[in-house]
């Protein structure tokens, strides 16, 4: 079974990485980067239980507390250009640049 | 039996995750990724873990999606609805993903690790809850410690991002 869950954390990580680059939503790209820690916590769990540590499952509770913080500042983010742009198109976040 | 449940959990995850990527509308988005982390949290119960599969529907089904939709609630719906999905350069994007499934897969084929300890000491006195705490409290407190301030700065930074102008209050 190792090697099938491998396979699912891989697919979960794969998809969200092709969400990030390919939507033009932003609200929809911060969701795509949860599905891609998502991934990766699948294989901590993995190997948190097929190693015998439970040290995977506490890198999992680090992961998702900064899963949350990242989100609360991207969804800040969000709003900010919102209010400013009346758009959440991922290319009209070019004006952050400047 | 364990496969079965195995293939229906992993098949609401890969489908929930699809799903987020490719509906049109920002709410359906949501409501896919919903789908993704509950098929996430009964993996993580087939693999011995129910503490973090209780911190995965409570964090992200709860916290993170409900944030998003509670964003989503405040903004135009038609900001929401894009006409075009997806960036020019997409097909490059999947040849990408593609490409990272083909990797991980091939690593996930070839890895060897010693199977000798499958399932053991994941508990205490027969809870998982209770092993967790006492590594996290234990061998774990520094990086606890440092999450705790990386929660509080990512707070400030929120509201500092989202209050404002003294020139729009006037």
């Amino acid at each position: 079974m190792f090697v099938e869950y491998m396979v699912v954390s891989a697919l979960l990580f794969a998809i969200g990485a092709t969400g990030v680059m390919i939507r033009r939503n932003f609200l929809i790209v911060l969701m795509s980067l949860e599905l891609m820690l998502n991934g990766a916590g699948i294989m901590l769990i993995t190997m948190s239980y097929y190693l015998g540590d439970v040290s995977g499952q506490i890198m999992f509770i680090f992961v998702a507390a900064i899963a949350a913080s990242e989100t609360a500042v991207g969804l800040a983010i969000a709003i900010m250009m919102y209010k400013k742009k009346r758009s959440l198109d991922i290319n009209d976040f070019s004006a952050l640049r400047k | 039996m364990a496969e079965l449940i195995f293939f229906v959990l992993s098949l609401a995850t890969i489908v929930g995750a699809l799903g987020t990527v490719i509906s049109k509308n920002a709410y359906a988005s949501a409501l896919w990724m919903i789908t993704s982390f509950i098929g996430v949290s009964g993996l993580f119960v087939m693999l011995n873990a129910p503490f973090i599969a209780m911190l995965q529907i409570i964090v992200y089904a709860g916290a993170i999606a409900v944030l998003i939709l509670f964003v989503m609630m405040l903004m135009d719906r038609r900001v929401l609805e894009d006409k075009e999905r997806f960036n020019p350069q997409y097909l490059w994007a999947i040849a990408f993903g593609l490409g990272l499934l083909a990797d991980i897969t091939v690593l996930a084929f070839k890895f060897r690790i010693n199977l000798s300890h499958i399932g053991e000491n994941l508990t205490l006195n027969g809870s998982n809850t209770k092993m967790v705490g006492d590594i996290l409290f234990k061998r774990y407190l520094f990086p606890f410690e440092l999450i705790a301030i990386v929660l509080l700065v990512a707070l400030v930074g929120a509201i500092v991002l989202t209050k404002k102008d003294k020139k729009e209050v006037e």
